[in-house]
């Protein structure tokens, strides 16, 4: 049960599973521990902004514990996780997202692919 | 039992008359399988006597999308659900073992018991042993796409009646397979086998495949009946970012996860050991980290196994990604793929 928002979670999505073995606990409480999760969301979203561009979108964090997902006309969607953010990214872009399709891969080189 | 505390699945699926419930009846007998819980789909010939816990009706709830491999077999949930009940009375099983019809799919199997609210707690699936018939095995698989998905899926694949097999065919039927999968183990077995095909093991890690592919194999030849089944082994010469991969496969697996009938592999992503990726269609089983490296050698291979898409597809995808990812992917043969 997520406290900010009173949603409720059945399932961590497998990308979120931390796979170093010593910060592999289920509670964070603060200190070192907890900058290292903050450092690490900002990553992936960094990452996902990288991709995200090709489609017009961008993804802001929401109080370390969710995503908003935005288009340039201020649209939003809320997103879990990376679960829920192709589906979202699909109805905000109002086209289907594959990593596999030339136009896209073409776009992500021309885009720079990183930050 | 393991490190998670959660009683292992072994999910034995092969196509019809390929000897599953002969396998399963061997290794029962032989002690293999003690303190094992039984759930069989049908009947066979062979008594599995007081080993035999349910018998169930398959029974499947397709969910929101539709999709076949994101579907709850509810006939499973009922039985895994009293197996808990009665553990809590006689004790916990050390593993259960699913006999699947010989035409069932495994992969909601493994969508039921890695999603179930309940049972993701409690089970885990350890592997998916299929049983291919030396004899016919070949013909199955030119007619039946159900045979190709099942050794798509699998992560070892025994082949019995190799006794009534001529050398030759059964070969070729080893070539074939390897072909559709790479990845998987594979062992031969006959009914006069003296020990139980080793099927359980206690002491391999969790879904790696329990031998290195060292005979050289047909290179991802597809054979015109296979359905468009294709495969591709990737190796990544630096680290590979986790996050950035988590990002580009979840959005492979949203765009065509259907069609990806298996992802696996082990990946170095700067740790002591690797973590090990196992996914069957849309459903990744959650990473676990490894101590140490498989053959000592440290890098990230990962193999897809495909229906429809070119191998080409996804290395072009995976190299316009490098930057994000950290690392350059490079196509390997089949018989390189050694975890």
């Amino acid at each position: 049960m997520c406290v900010l928002c009173s949603g409720f979670l059945v399932q961590e999505h497998w990308s979120d599973v931390r796979t170093h073995p010593v910060r592999d606990r289920e509670v964070t409480v603060g200190g070192p521990e907890s900058r290292d999760r903050r450092r690490d969301r900002w990553m992936r979203m960094k990452m996902a902004n990288a991709i995200l561009q090709v489609y017009g979108l961008k993804l802001d964090d929401w109080n370390g514990s969710k995503y908003i997902l935005r288009d340039v006309k201020g649209s939003t969607e809320i997103v879990q996780d990376w679960g829920e953010l192709w589906p979202a990214v699909e109805k905000l872009a109002r086209r289907p997202v594959d990593p596999l399709n030339p136009d896209f891969l073409a776009r992500l080189k021309a885009a720079g692919g990183h930050n | 039992m393991r490190v998670s505390g959660k009683i292992p699945v072994t999910v034995l699926s092969g196509f019809l008359g390929s000897g599953k419930t002969s396998l399963l009846g061997r290794a029962l007998r032989q002690g293999a399988l003690r303190n094992t819980a039984v759930i069989v789909n049908e009947f066979g010939k062979i008594g599995l006597d007081h080993h035999l816990l349910s018998r169930v009706e398959e029974r499947t709830v397709l969910l929101g999308g539709g999709c076949v491999c994101c579907s709850t077999r509810e006939d499973l949930v009922a039985a895994f659900l009293e197996l808990l009940r009665r553990a809590s009375q006689d004790g916990r099983p050390d593993r259960v073992v699913i006999e699947t019809t010989g035409l069932a799919d495994p992969s909601p199997i493994w969508f039921t018991v890695l999603r179930h609210p309940v049972l993701q707690h409690h089970f885990d699936v350890e592997r998916i042993v299929v049983t291919v018939d030396a004899v016919n095995g070949l013909l199955h698989l030119d007619r039946h796409a159900e045979s190709v998905k099942q050794a798509a899926v699998a992560d070892l694949i025994v082949l019995t009646k190799t006794d009534i097999a001529s050398e030759a065919s059964v070969r070729r039927l080893e070539s074939r397979l390897r072909a559709i999968n790479p990845a998987a183990a594979m062992m031969r077995t006959r009914p006069d086998d003296p020990d139980a095909p080793d099927l359980f093991p206690a002491d391999r890690p969790l879904h790696a495949p329990s031998r290195a592919l060292s005979e050289p194999s047909a290179p991802d030849r597809p054979s015109p009946h296979d359905g468009g089944t294709r495969s591709l082994s990737v190796r990544f010469d630096r680290p590979l970012d986790w996050n950035a991969f988590g990002l580009w496969l979840s959005m492979l697996l949203h765009a065509r996860g259907v069609d990806i009938l298996r992802v696996k592999g082990h990946l170095d992503l700067g740790g002591d050991g690797p973590v090990l990726l196992n996914g069957v269609q849309h459903i990744i089983h959650p990473p676990e980290h490894l101590e140490g490296w498989p053959n000592g050698e440290r890098c990230s291979k990962i193999v897809f196994i495909m229906k429809g898409i070119e191998p080409q597809q996804v290395m072009d995808s995976l190299t316009a990604f490098q930057h994000v990812l950290g690392a350059a992917p490079e196509r390997l043969a089949d018989a390189e793929f050694a975890v």
